[in-house]
């Protein structure tokens, strides 16, 4: 593992091990209502400052806890415009199957557009945008799932989808070689 | 040193409160569910012998007077039940009769328990107030009286002071506070104390606010009610001497404590999401924390002869197969079934506490008030645990560092 | 038919939410004399540092640090202040430097920490000395340290 990957790893997952501390918590807005108070943004005193963890300018992983669920969403790594399009054709493969993810939310935040009031109100709009993936961690999953799995599980996340990127981008332009090859030799009598 | 016992109650899902019967012959307990089932002890194991089911919102707590053997319950559905046991006309069984509680409150009832008299009780809620109920005999009802200001979020828990009228509540507005429970027909003048001397109902005798921001997850009063104890989200203890005056702040390096219990008038028993319950001690002069009940060093090298009960269920283990599926699936077009996860070794994914998750109650179990001999803890792993308070193992190179060992990227 | 009303927040209307400005006590300081005490202290650390003092100039940055939403200057100030000490350590000393920081020390320096890392643009904070001292602190202050950086609403 390269010596700056390591780092970020570990700083994601600490600040996950601190962030899954949740606990079973029901609307104090709307009676008998038990919903992610992340995503509802409407008690302001049972969310938590969001922190970025970023290794350099295109890689960066953003944690919104509250007190019942956190949101976590990952900004991949791309380099050029192969990556770009194999990042979101693999990312929106798996969002489009997000409920067999459990913790996989169907789309990553979006910021920009509409802003849950208090979440981030202490975070520059300008990396509060460009996310790829969000993961949305209730208390019903750290209730029913090992809490240390799940920070595995991202974490492992992170490591494969790097790897499977530049996988599928080296497969791609040897695939492309072929082709052109194969094409070429038409005109080689 | 005894060891730990410890009960698995459920396989998969959280025990969110446990109590006890005054004997220690039975307990109530919830699992995550609108049910409370009370599981009486047949020599190392527990049974269940009835279930009571009244609430249609899971059961959020759980207290069971020691005297009157009178169990009340709080849930999600805003209600509370006061359940007495009653022979059944038909069969003359004994049986738990419920009693609707008139809360008058709208949002959750998240915390409750007996006053020390057993002649009240108090109803945390998050409708940003706590019921104070008392029995009405005219009626034949229990009726309830709110203290509201100046609650601003939900109330997580509350703990009563021995004289019966004081009653301390931690909230999701990160601040602890005293308040006086005082009601006319069922106390007598209580006799000033160093909270204050004139208690009408809902005096603030106190408002202490939680170091770093962090919601107060636990309250207790000392044996003798004249010092607070309060466990925050910012992981750390404080402990309040309101005579003193003097505040002692215990900031953990640990993640953070949500519930905690007085053993001695100088010693407090906490734990939390660190899954180990912790042990402070200190007196006017100061606070520290000496040590651990659990011993994760000795856990891991007889890891073999506790993983009879420790054996965690596969059961929600996201081990890679999900991804593994994707994988295939993208990778080479093989979409195999899920379900039918790979055999992945369960044993190391075992944490080297006794408890696997956080810890949800730690009770007294054992002793008389201002001298606890055992408590017992749940949580939301599925387990009953009793400790011995005197086992402590001291914190050092055992328990912190082989958590922090953990946090290491493998 | 106007629809209008239904986007109407009606929660804003309750008395008992709590607002921004009530979960923690504002800085007491107002923004002219946060930024001088920050420009003094400035200077303060880099007599620290050629003396070598890396310990001391911490502290000094990181005691009364500003905090709160009018004081935006004195905030940047001091981050940049940090970053220059942060920067001329060798990795290999930050272990000592860390233990000998008082524990509400490390809690602020946390907060730092991840402010650097929440920036926009780089200007001269580098990713891997934030990510090394991250690590280091996390090392030595624990878990704890990151749970307070969330709770603590006073965000430098």
């Amino acid at each position: 593992m390269s010596n700056v990957l390591r780092p970020y790893l570990a700083a994601v997952r600490s600040t996950l091990t601190a962030a899954l501390t949740l606990e079973d918590f029901s609307s104090q807005v709307v009676e008998r209502h038990n919903k992610p108070e992340v995503e509802v943004g409407a008690s302001k005193e049972v969310l938590l400052n969001p922190l970025i963890i970023s290794r350099n300018e295109n890689e960066r992983v953003l944690i919104e806890p509250s007190i019942n669920s956190i949101r976590l969403s990952i900004k991949i790594k791309q380099a050029d415009e192969i990556e770009r399009i194999l990042c979101h054709k693999f990312t929106r493969f798996m969002m489009q199957r997000a409920e067999n993810f459990v913790v996989l939310r169907r789309k990553p935040v979006k910021v920009g557009i509409q802003p849950s009031p208090g979440v981030l109100r202490f975070i520059d709009p300008r990396v509060a945008q460009g996310y790829d993936i969000s993961f949305l961690i209730t208390n019903n999953h750290t209730d029913t799932m090992l809490k240390h799995k799940i920070v595995d599980f991202i974490i492992q996340f992170m490591e494969e989808v790097d790897k499977e990127i530049s996988e599928m981008k080296l497969s791609l332009n040897a695939r492309a070689r072929v082709v052109a090859e194969s094409y070429l030799t038409a005109f080689n009598v | 040193m005894a060891p730990p016992e410890v009960f698995s109650l459920s396989q998969q899902t959280p025990v969110t409160c446990h109590a006890f019967n005054a004997d220690r012959t039975q307990v109530a307990v919830s699992l995550n569910s609108n049910e409370v089932l009370i599981y009486a002890r047949e020599g190392n194991d527990w049974r269940v012998i009835d279930t009571l089911t009244e609430h249609d919102k899971p059961v959020t707590s759980i207290d069971w007077a020691p005297r009157s053997n009178r169990i009340v319950t709080s849930a999600q559905d805003r209600n509370a039940y006061v359940w007495q046991q009653s022979p059944d006309p038909q069969t003359g069984h004994m049986v738990w009769k419920p009693t609707l509680v008139l809360l008058r409150i709208n949002r959750a009832a998240t915390y409750v328990r007996w006053s020390p008299n057993e002649d009240k009780f108090a109803v945390a809620s998050g409708a940003r107030a706590i019921a104070i109920c008392s029995f009405d005999p005219e009626g034949d009802w229990w009726v309830s009286r709110l203290l509201k200001k100046p609650i601003r979020s939900t109330v997580l828990s509350v703990d009563w002071h021995p004289n019966n009228v004081l009653l301390a509540a931690g909230s999701a507005d990160m601040k602890a506070r005293v308040f006086s429970a005082y009601i006319k027909d069922v106390d007598k003048k209580p006799a000033p104390s160093v909270w204050g001397e004139k208690l009408p109902f809902n005096t603030i005798c106190g408002e202490y606010a939680s170091p770093s921001g962090g919601w107060v997850h636990g309250v207790a009063f000392s044996p003798s009610g004249d010092v607070l104890a309060f466990a925050s989200h910012d992981s750390s203890v404080t402990i309040v001497y309101p005579g003193g005056p003097a505040v002692y702040t215990i900031k953990m390096s640990i993640l953070p404590l949500v519930t905690l219990t007085w053993t001695t008038e100088e010693s407090v028993i906490a734990a939390g999401h660190d899954c180990q319950p912790l042990v402070f001690s200190g007196n006017q002069g100061g606070w520290e924390l000496v040590g651990s009940l659990d011993d994760p060093q000795s856990n891991k090298s007889s890891g073999g002869a506790r993983s009879g009960f420790a054996g965690a269920s596969p059961v929600g283990r996201l081990n890679s197969a999900a991804f593994n599926t994707f994988r295939n699936a993208a990778e080479r077009g093989i979409s195999n079934v899920p379900g039918s996860p790979t055999a992945s070794s369960s044993t190391e994914s075992e944490l080297f506490t006794v408890h696997q998750n956080t810890i949800t109650s730690v009770r007294p179990y054992d002793g008389v008030p201002g001298n606890i001999t055992r408590v017992s803890t749940s949580g939301v792993d599925g387990k009953l645990v009793v400790w011995d308070v005197s086992a402590v193992t001291p914190i050092g190179a055992t328990g912190l560092a082989g958590k922090l060992g953990k946090m290491q990227l493998r | 038919m106007d629809v209008n009303f239904r986007k109407i927040d009606i929660d804003q209307y309750d008395e008992d939410a709590l607002l921004d400005s009530e979960l923690y006590e504002a800085d007491p300081r107002d923004p002219a004399q946060a930024l001088n005490e920050v420009k003094q202290k400035a200077a303060a650390v880099r007599s620290s540092l050629s003396k070598g003092d890396v310990v001391g100039a911490l502290t000094l940055v990181l005691e009364d640090a500003p905090y709160g939403p009018n004081v935006e200057e004195a905030k940047n100030l001091n981050l940049q202040t940090l970053v220059s000490i942060l920067n001329s350590t060798k990795a290999t000393e930050i272990p000592g430097v860390v233990k000998a920081l008082s524990t509400d020390a490390q809690d602020t320096l946390m907060k730092y920490l991840y402010k650097g890392m929440a920036l926009p643009g780089w200007g001269d904070v580098s990713g891997s000395v934030l990510l090394g001292w991250h690590e280091k602190l996390t090392e030595i202050a624990g878990t704890g340290c990151i749970v307070r950086a969330m709770t603590d609403r006073r965000i430098v």
